[in-house]
């Protein structure tokens, strides 16, 4: 079973998200910043990293390049309440940039490419 | 026998006749004048003369006698000393012959001869009377001086008062034309000028030319006629008639000045001059040189320039005798323009003191010019500054509502995520049918609508990053077709393509074009609910000369409204109850970023073709088949 990581602030985004992806049939942790999840990485172990960009502290780029530093395989898929229009050179790290929706189906068939499933 | 000339009944007669001619109302030299002729006939003598002075030979016999002050009375057959005589003089000095020498205070005024034929003798009694009827002329004469001074000085008076009517007038105003139209006005119709026409040319710095600007005045005699005699009758002040005169009054005179442009270097025109010395001209061209500046040039223009000759031809009518006179107007510690008067119709002569207060008048109007231009130079950048700061505030509202848009947006999108995304997990879970599922299916919707509504405002208040690739227009807009419209894929509108075979190709991002095209077909795909035909045209264009290509949408919907029609390209501006009103102001801004143009062609009730231009930057490529 795949594990997936979801970082975001928004205590209600990972409720739904945790929700979502283990219906999938996922293994989910949450973490709330870019710290937390730096500190989850290496004990949880994800197959796939969902992280915010927006968060208070350490903003999801800035995780994104230390979790990168250490994991240069790791899928990571940036998911951000900005418009496409925000892709800019510091986003081209991760593997894929997705703009949140009430609609999760774009996501989660990211993640199942990602993870090489279907 | 000499015989006594005439009784003192006669004697009497010529006194009493005399005296009542120095109370008659007539011009002096007619008063003279008949005043000679009715002492020779009193005498009865044929050689009875007023001489005045510029007829007396300077150091002659008369003119020692004129320095005596004493009368001179010689009879027949005495001796006088006449060596000094001027042969000129041998005519009147033939006795009998009386003089007496004129005199008003001090200034020397003529003398009064009278010559008796021979074998006359004055008696006593003549002697008097001729005497007393010198005496009689001198007051006559000093009267009349008097008078003239009177008349003199009533005239500046009367100047002076309109001086200060105009100053009053100007008061009340600091707009440049009705400065101009007071100041010229005031001189024509003013007490004490009362020039028949008056003209303004002012200096053009940067082209260094004198412009005609105003002109007051009558265009030919009848017209001058009929308006002196109206304002004769008009009573009030002055000031109270020139700030009621209506300055836009488009007089024939007016329009031929306003053509008027005359550079100033053209040194013999006197309009020049005036400016480039800096002094005032009195001109009276005439057959007489007595003292008046004459120029002409070669052609026998009456203002003395090639260039003039045109406003010469204009201005006056009979060339043997037009005066006029210029001053400068002073403004700014320069000259800043030329006053032009003249005396067409009533052909009074132009006095050095009528220049005098012509200059006062120029003065007064440049001091109010220059105000003037101050005020207007002060209001024009007030408005600047106003409309700067009124630029500024919007500005900053602009980069506030773009900045806190982001926020915003970002703010409610995580909620709205939620709230959607629940109502996704709950919909799955609800049996068909059931009223819960038609809750949760409200939810989705109107979070759809939601997401929408903040997707439309994040990309227009994105910054602009655009990535500029060479496009086949025609791609894009197919892709703009497989996003997928309602009206298209129900098939209620039918889609017809016209796309050129070659066009050239198009610099820009295919993502903001494609959105934008998007947006253009679902609107026209919006307004043909209940079913229409779409043309989607693709074709070159040549504009100015470049390449260019359009793209043109077409609907045959209900149209815009032309109320709306100025406001459709304003953002959050919109008629429809779904959105925020960006469509429209999103493909206005990714056209303008693009450097093309984007056009409108409404017609309420038919339909609205959209029309976008973009440049071309290649030459003709061959498209695929469509």
């Amino acid at each position: 079973m795949k594990k997936i990581l979801v970082v975001d602030d928004e205590e209600s985004i990972r409720f739904l998200y945790k929700e979502e992806l283990e219906e999938e049939g996922y293994v989910v942790e949450c973490a709330k910043d870019g710290e937390e999840a730096i500190e989850k990485v290496p004990i949880f172990k994800p197959d796939l990293i969902s992280l915010d960009i927006k968060m208070p502290g350490m903003d999801g780029i800035e995780a994104l390049k230390r979790i990168r530093e250490k994991e240069r395989q790791l899928p990571i898929i940036l998911c951000s309440a900005y418009g496409e229009y925000k892709q800019d050179l510091t986003t081209w790290a991760s593997d894929a940039y997705v703009v949140k929706c009430a609609d999760l189906t774009a996501f989660k068939s990211t993640i199942r490419r990602l993870l090489g499933l279907s | 026998m000499p015989t006594p000339v005439h009784s003192p009944a006669h004697l009497y007669d010529l006194l009493k006749s005399i005296v009542r001619l120095s109370d008659a109302s007539l011009p002096i030299a007619v008063k003279l004048d008949q005043m000679v002729q009715s002492i020779s006939r009193g005498f009865q003598s044929d050689r009875c003369l007023f001489l005045e002075p510029n007829k007396i030979i300077p150091d002659g016999f008369l003119y020692r006698l004129a320095l005596e002050k004493t009368p001179l009375f010689v009879q027949e057959g005495s001796s006088f000393g006449k060596m000094d005589a001027f042969p000129e003089e041998e005519n009147l000095l033939r006795p009998p012959f009386a003089c007496v020498p004129i005199y008003n205070e001090t200034s020397f005024r003529g003398i009064l001869y009278l010559g008796l034929p021979k074998q006359h003798t004055f008696s006593p009694q003549q002697m008097d009377l001729f005497t007393l009827l010198a005496e009689v002329i001198e007051k006559t004469i000093r009267n009349d001086d008097l008078q003239q001074t009177d008349q003199r000085h009533e005239k500046r008076v009367k100047k002076l008062s309109t001086l200060w009517e105009l100053n009053k007038a100007l008061l009340t105003t600091v707009n440049f034309e009705r400065i101009l139209h007071l100041t010229l006005t005031a001189v024509t119709i003013g007490e004490g000028l009362k020039f028949n026409r008056a003209m303004l040319f002012l200096v053009d710095e940067k082209d260094r030319i004198l412009k005609g600007t105003m002109a007051v005045g009558p265009d030919n005699a009848e017209e001058a006629g009929r308006v002196w005699a109206s304002l004769s009758r008009r009573n009030g002040a002055l000031s109270d008639l020139i700030t009621q005169l209506d300055p836009e009054s488009h007089s024939n005179l007016n329009s031929v000045v306003n053509r008027i442009q005359i550079p100033l270097e053209q040194e013999q025109c006197i309009l020049s001059r005036t400016v480039l010395e800096a002094r005032s001209f009195n001109t009276q061209l005439s057959q007489s040189k007595e003292g008046w500046l004459q120029t002409r040039c070669e052609r026998g223009c009456h203002l003395g320039s090639e260039v003039g000759c045109y406003v010469g031809e204009h201005l006056s009518r009979d060339p043997a005798v037009y005066s006029f006179a210029t001053v400068p107007l002073m403004g700014k510690g320069k000259v800043i323009g030329v006053v032009l008067v003249d005396n067409l119709y009533n052909r009074n002569p132009i006095t050095e003191e009528d220049i005098h207060f012509l200059s006062m008048f120029a003065n007064q109007a440049g001091l109010a010019i220059e105000n003037a231009t101050l005020y207007r130079n002060l209001e024009e950048v007030h408005r600047e500054l106003k409309e700067t700061q009124t630029f500024l505030v919007h500005l900053e509202k602009m980069v506030a509502l773009g900045e806190m848009s982001t926020t915003l947006a970002h703010e409610i999108k995580n909620p709205l995520t939620s709230i959607g995304g629940f109502a996704r997990r709950l919909d799955r879970v609800f049996p068909e049918e059931s009223q819960e599922k038609k809750y949760s299916q409200t939810i989705i919707k109107e979070v759809s609508r939601l997401e929408k509504i903040l997707k439309d405002l994040l990309s227009y208040t994105w910054d602009e990053s655009l990535i500029f690739k060479e496009l086949d227009l025609r791609d894009v807009l197919e892709e703009s077709l497989s996003m997928g419209t309602e009206g298209i894929r129900s098939g209620a509108v039918q889609l017809v393509k016209e796309y050129a075979e070659e066009i050239p190709l198009v610099k820009g991002d295919s993502l903001q074009l494609k959105q934008s095209f998007f947006n253009l077909i679902n609107n026209s795909c919006q307004a043909m609910k209940e079913g229409g035909t779409l043309f989607l045209r693709i074709f070159p264009f040549s504009k100015n000369g470049s390449p260019c290509v359009r793209v043109e949408t077409e609907d045959t919907g209900k149209g815009i409204d032309p109320e709306n029609l100025h406001n459709i390209f304003n953002p959050f501006y919109s008629t429809k109850e779904s959105s925020l009103g960006l469509g429209l102001p999103i493909v206005h801004r990714v056209i303008a970023s693009h450097r093309g143009q984007i056009e409108v062609d409404n017609h309420p009730g038919v339909g609205v073709k959209f029309i976008v231009t973009l440049p071309g930057f290649a030459p003709l490529t061959p498209g695929a088949e469509r």
